[in-house]
C-alpha cells in the first residue's frame, strides 16, 4: 500500500467514534412489534400500496409497487396481518402514509424467496428486472432507486462501477462489518453489475481506517480480473458520491449531473450486496446492516435488522440507554449528516443505517460559543466542492438568494456539514444553507 | 414522553476549535518574538508589551460594559492587538505611546465598527499608523541605551552596508519584535496549526523581493534584498498583519492577489517614497481593497471548472490584478527612471551651489584623502555619539584661483528631523570659523520646520568659531554659540544643530 492514499480536495477529520462498534460482529435482530413501511422511503414517486387493511402478508411479499420509473417496490419484512395504510410519523419528523403490519413473529417466507439462480444464465434485462422487483434503493443514505442508476442512457460509456465502502460518517460501522463478513457476496454483486457495463472496471473504495475490511475485500477480489480494491485516505466526506468520483475518476460533478455523466456508477457496498441477493437468491430487500452506537448506548453493536423495525426496538436490542448516561441527542445516521430525532417511535427505512445516541450535544455547545465570523476562510478550505461557505452564509443571512444561487453557486452544496464542523466562530452555516435551498426551491416551484 | 431531546440541523459534531483558541494560537506564535525583544531590550520592552496589552484589553472591556455587549474582551483578540502593536514599537518609547496606540486601535478601529470580525482594517496596524503620525519623533526613535543608532534601513539609505544575518536574528536596531527568526518561527507554527495560509506571506515576500530586485537599484543582490525584507516590519506585516483573517480575503486566489498587492505597494513606498514604514501603509491600503478582491475572486466550484485534470490554472482575477499592479509599478518606475537623471543633476547642481555659497572665493573643490578614508570607514553609519542620528557625507577643500586653500566644506545630515533626512553643507574658513550653512535637502513641516531655511535662523551660524552649538529654546540668546530655536519647530532646529555640530567635530578632527 502506498504511504499517501488518494483523496479528494477539502474535508475534515471529526472524531470518528468508530471504536464503539467497529469490532462487534453482526447479530440478527428479529422485531417483535409492528413493522411500519413508509411509502416514500426512496427518492422519486411514493410507491403504490398493493395491500389493504386485514390482508395477510408473508415475509418477502411485495406490499407496494413502484409508481413510475423513478420509484421502488417495497417488500414486507415479516409475515403477519396488515393493520392499515395510515399516516405515521417518520424519521423526518413529519407524518407520511405508511403500511403498518402486525407482526406474527413467524417470519414465514413468501414463495420463491431464496431460490438460487446462476446469474450467468440471466440476460442484462433480467438482472435489471430482478433488481427492480427487489425494491433496491441506495442503502448508503440517499435512497435513489438502484434499477434507475443501473440503466443509464449509454451503458457503453461507463468506465467505473464503484462499490462505496468508504463509510466516512463517524460512529457508523455497519458497512465495515459487512465488508469483513460478506466480502464474497459484495464482489459477486459487483460482478453482476459489471455484466451491465461491458467496458467498466469494478472498484471497491475503502477508507484506510478499516484495514480488516480492506484485507477481506482484497482477499475476495484475488483472481478477479476486473475488480480491485482502492484504499483511500481517511477523511470526511470521503464517502460522498462526489468525493468518490474525484478519487476514482478524477472528475467533479456539478449540479444536475449524475455519476453516469462522467462514466461512473456508484453504489454503497450494502446496495451491491443486496443486488447479489436479489439476483442470485431472489431475495427482495427486507433487511439491512444497522449500527446502534454512541456514548449513550449500553451495548453499541451492529445489527442485521428488518426494514420497518422501530428505532426504539433496535435501541432495546442494543441494551437501551447506558445506565447513568445523560442522553442529549438521538440521531438517525451519524453526527455529520444524520437527522436529529425527537422520538424513537419511528420506523427504520431502507436507507437508514444507524442510530447514534449522543450524551454531549456539540451543536448546542457550539451555539453557546458563537461569535462573529472571523473570515478565517477555513470553511472555504474544507468544502469538498470548492464553494465559499463564508460568503454563502453572508448572502443567506441577508436573504440575497439571487447572489447565493448565481454568484456563489450555493445550490451545489451537498450538505456534508464540513464547513459548520470546522467553523471556530460556530456559525450555523448548514442551517442557513438548508433554509436558503428550501426557499430557493420553493420559489422555483411557483 | 419522559424526556425531550435536542433537535437541530446537522452536523451534530463540532470541532474543538473556537474563536478564543484561534486567538490563543496567534498569541503563542507571537511569544518568541516578544521573548527575544525582552531578552534584547530588557524590562523596558516588557513594560511596553504589558502596557499595550493591558490598554487594549481594558479598552474593550470598558466598551463592552458601556455598550452592553457580550464580554468579547475575553476572546483574546484584544491581547493579540495589544501584542502586535507593542512588537512594532521601539523598546524605549514613553509608556503613554502604547497606551494611546492600543486605545485607538481597539476603540476606534475595532469596537466602533462592530467588534471582532467587522473591522475593515487591522486594528494593530491602524494603531501603529496613528502613532506614526501623532508621535513620529518617539515612535521612530530607535536609540539603544540612550545612544542614537541608525536602523538598518537608514544605514542602507545613506549608502552603508548592513549585516543581513545580524538583522535576521534580531540584532538590527528597531522595534521590540524585530527578530525575523522569531517571527518566522511563529509563522511556521501558525501555518502548522492551519491558523494562516501560506498564500499571503509567500506572495508578499516574493513580490516584494522581486520589486526590490527590479527597482531597488542594486539588481538581484540577495543580501540587499534580505536586508530590505528583514527591516522595516515587512516580515512582521507579511506573517502577522497581512494574514489577519478579518482584514484579508477569504479565498485562496484572493489571498494571492492581496499578498502581491502588499508586496508591490510596500516596494513602491520603500523605493520611491520617503517613509521607511512602508509595510504598515501598504497593508492598510490593501486592507481596504479586500471587499473588492473578495468579490472578484469567488472561485468556481470544482464541478464547474472546465477540465481540472492536468493543468492547475491561475484564477483569472488574480492575473488581472497582478497585471494592473505590475503596470502601475512599471509606470511609476519608468517615470522615476526618466526623471532620475535630472533629479540627480539637480541635486548635484544644488550641492555645488551650496558649496559655493558657504565657501566664497573658492573656484575648485578637491577631496582630502584622509577625510575621505574616515568617511569611508563610517560606512554610512551614524557619526559620533553626541549628535543624534548625524551623518557625514562628504568633506572637501575649497581652493581659490591661485590654488591656495580658501576654506573647507562638510556635507552633513541628520535623521532627527520630522520628515526624512535634513542635509546641509557647512562652510569653514581656514581657521575654523563657520562661513555659513546651506541646505541641500529638507522636507520639514511647511510653515514651521521649513522656517529653518530662513536667514534669521540659518544666519545665526555664520561668523562663529566654536566647538559646539547648543539650542536655546526660549527667547533670544546673547551667546553666539547658542542658536535660537525656530519657534514651534524645536525638533527640526535640534536636527540642524546636531548636523552642524557633527560637521564641527569632523572638521576639528580631520582638518585642524
Amino acid at each position: 500500500m502506498p504511504i499517501f492514499q488518494k483523496t479528494f480536495r477539502g474535508g475534515v477529520h471529526p472524531a470518528d467514534g468508530k471504536e464503539y462498534a467497529r469490532n462487534v460482529p453482526y447479530s440478527t435482530y428479529l422485531p417483535k412489534g409492528d413493522l411500519v413501511f413508509p411509502l416514500n422511503q426512496h427518492i422519486g414517486k411514493p410507491a403504490r400500496p398493493l395491500v389493504q387493511k386485514g390482508d395477510t402478508v408473508l415475509a418477502g411479499q411485495i406490499i407496494a409497487e413502484a409508481d413510475g420509473f423513478v420509484s421502488a417496490n417495497i417488500a414486507s419484512s415479516c409475515s403477519g396481518k396488515v393493520k392499515g395504510v395510515e399516516n405515521r410519523r417518520t424519521v423526518a419528523g413529519t407524518a407520511a402514509p405508511c403500511i403498518v403490519i402486525e407482526n406474527d413473529g413467524a417470519y414465514t417466507m413468501a414463495e420463491g424467496v431464496g431460490n438460487e439462480t446462476d446469474e450467468a444464465s440471466l440476460t442484462g434485462r433480467e438482472i435489471l428486472d430482478r433488481v427492480k422487483a427487489a425494491g433496491i434503493i441506495g442503502l448508503g443514505g440517499a435512497g435513489f432507486p438502484t434499477h434507475v442508476k443501473l440503466a443509464p442512457k449509454n451503458a457503453e460509456a461507463i468506465r467505473y462501477v464503484i462499490a462505496n465502502g468508504a463509510e466516512c460518517e463517524p460512529y457508523i460501522t455497519c458497512d465495515d462489518q459487512l465488508m469483513r463478513t460478506q466480502a464474497q457476496e459484495i464482489v459477486k454483486g459487483l460482478k453482476i453489475m459489471l455484466r451491465l457495463f461491458p467496458k467498466a472496471e469494478g472498484v471497491v473504495i475503502i477508507e484506510e481506517n478499516k484495514p480488516e475490511a480492506i484485507r477481506a475485500m482484497e482477499e475476495a477480489c484475488r483472481g478477479e480480473e476486473k475488480v480491485r480494491v482502492q484504499a483511500v485516505r481517511t477523511k470526511y466526506p470521503q464517502g460522498g458520491e462526489r468525493a468518490v468520483l474525484s478519487v476514482v475518476a478524477g472528475k467533479h460533478l456539478k449540479l444536475g449531473m449524475l455519476p453516469a455523466d462522467v462514466g461512473c456508477v456508484v453504489d454503497n457496498v450494502a446496495t451491491v450486496r443486496a443486488i447479489y441477493r436479489a439476483v442470485c437468491k431472489s431475495e427482495p430487500l427486507m433487511e439491512r446492516g444497522f449500527t446502534v452506537s454512541g456514548d449513550g448506548v449500553e451495548r453499541p453493536c451492529n445489527l442485521m435488522v428488518r426494514i420497518g423495525t422501530s428505532f426504539s426496538e433496535v435501541l432495546q436490542a442494543a441494551g437501551g440507554f447506558r445506565k447513568g448516561a445523560d442522553v442529549q441527542k438521538l440521531i438517525c445516521g451519524g453526527p455529520m449528516m444524520g437527522l436529529a430525532l425527537s422520538s424513537l417511535q419511528v420506523p427504520i427505512c431502507k436507507n437508514n443505517n444507524a442510530l447514534t445516541v449522543l450524551t454531549l450535544d456539540e451543536a448546542a455547545l457550539g451555539e453557546k460559543q458563537k461569535t462573529s465570523c472571523l473570515r478565517c476562510g477555513r470553511c472555504n478550505q474544507v468544502c469538498p466542492l470548492g464553494l465559499t461557505p463564508q460568503m454563502m452564509a453572508q448572502a443567506a443571512e441577508r436573504k440575497d438568494y439571487g447572489r447565493y444561487e448565481k454568484k456563489l453557486y450555493g445550490l451545489e452544496c451537498i450538505a456534508c456539514g464540513s464547513c459548520t464542523y470546522i467553523c471556530p466562530a460556530k456559525r450555523p452555516l448548514m442551517q442557513l444553507f438548508k433554509q436558503a435551498k428550501a426557499e430557493i426551491m420553493a420559489a422555483k416551484r411557483k | 414522553m419522559s424526556k425531550l431531546y435536542h433537535v437541530s440541523s446537522s452536523p451534530h459534531a463540532r470541532s474543538r476549535l473556537t474563536t478564543g483558541k484561534v486567538m490563543r494560537q496567534v498569541i503563542c506564535a507571537l511569544l518568541p518574538a516578544a521573548g527575544f525583544g525582552i531578552y534584547r531590550y530588557g524590562e523596558s520592552a516588557l513594560l511596553v508589551l504589558a502596557v499595550s496589552v493591558l490598554s487594549a484589553v481594558l479598552t474593550e472591556a470598558v466598551f463592552d460594559y458601556i455598550a452592553k455587549r457580550p464580554d468579547t474582551w475575553k476572546d483574546g483578540s484584544a491581547v493579540v492587538t495589544g501584542l502586535l502593536l507593542a512588537l512594532c514599537l521601539p523598546a524605549q518609547v514613553p509608556l503613554y505611546v502604547p497606551l494611546a496606540g492600543s486605545f485607538f486601535a481597539i476603540l476606534f478601529v475595532k469596537c466602533f465598527f462592530g467588534g471582532l470580525g467587522h473591522n475593515f482594517m487591522n486594528p494593530a496596524l491602524a494603531g501603529r499608523c496613528f502613532l506614526l503620525i501623532s508621535f513620529s519623533g518617539v515612535v521612530a526613535d530607535f536609540s539603544v541605551d540612550g545612544v542614537s543608532a541608525a536602523t538598518p534601513l537608514e544605514t542602507l539609505a545613506s549608502g552603508g552596508t548592513v549585516d543581513a544575518v545580524e538583522v535576521f536574528i534580531g540584532y538590527g536596531n528597531g522595534v521590540i519584535g524585530g527578530s525575523i527568526l522569531a517571527l518566522c518561527l511563529g509563522g511556521l507554527y501558525l501555518w502548522a496549526v492551519d491558523a494562516i495560509t501560506f498564500e499571503i506571506p509567500a506572495a508578499v515576500v516574493i513580490s516584494f523581493s522581486a520589486f526590490i530586485a527590479l527597482f531597488g537599484g542594486q539588481g538581484f543582490d540577495p543580501e540587499f534584498i534580505l536586508v530590505h525584507l528583514a527591516a522595516g516590519g515587512v516580515m512582521m506585516g507579511a506573517i502577522f498583519m497581512a494574514t489577519d483573517p478579518v482584514t484579508s480575503p477569504v479565498t485562496s486566489a484572493g489571498q494571492l492577489v492581496f499578498g502581491i498587492l502588499i508586496g508591490i505597494l510596500c516596494g513602491v513606498f520603500r523605493v520611491f517614497g520617503s517613509a521607511p514604514d512602508s509595510a504598515s501603509y501598504a497593508i492598510i491600503i490593501a486592507n481596504m481593497t479586500v471587499p473588492l478582491i473578495d468579490e472578484i475572486s469567488v472561485p468556481l466550484p470544482y464541478g464547474l471548472k472546465k477540465d481540472t485534470k492536468g493543468k492547475k490554472g491561475i484564477p483569472k482575477p488574480a492575473l488581472i490584478l497582478c497585471a494592473i499592479t505590475l503596470i502601475a509599478g512599471m509606470c511609476l518606475s519608468s517615470v522615476y527612471e526618466m526623471t532620475k537623471e535630472r533629479i540627480a543633476q539637480q541635486k548635484q547642481a544644488a550641492k555645488a551651489a551650496s558649496y559655493q555659497e558657504v565657501c566664497p572665493g573658492a573656484v575648485e573643490f578637491t577631496n582630502d584623502s584622509r577625510a575621505d578614508q574616515v568617511i569611508a570607514d563610517l560606512d554610512g553609519g551614524v557619526y559620533g555619539t553626541d549628535f543624534g542620528k548625524a551623518y557625514i557625507h562628504e568633506a572637501v577643500i575649497g581652493k581659490d584661483a591661485a590654488g591656495n586653500v580658501a576654506g573647507y566644506v562638510i556635507s552633513a545630515g541628520s535623521g532627527d528631523g520630522f520628515e526624512g533626512m535634513i542635509t546641509l553643507s557647512v562652510g569653514f574658513s581656514a581657521d575654523g570659523t563657520i562661513n555659513g550653512i546651506a541646505f541641500t535637502e529638507i522636507n520639514e513641516t511647511a510653515g514651521m520646520g521649513m522656517l529653518c531655511k530662513e536667514e534669521a535662523f540659518q544666519g545665526q551660524f555664520a561668523g562663529v568659531k566654536t566647538e559646539r552649538f547648543s539650542l536655546n529654546r526660549s527667547g533670544t540668546s546673547s551667546l553666539e554659540n547658542e542658536i535660537d530655536t525656530v519657534s514651534g519647530a524645536s525638533t527640526s532646529s535640534q536636527a540642524v544643530v546636531n548636523a552642524v555640530n557633527a560637521a564641527l567635530d569632523f572638521f576639528a578632527a580631520n582638518f585642524q
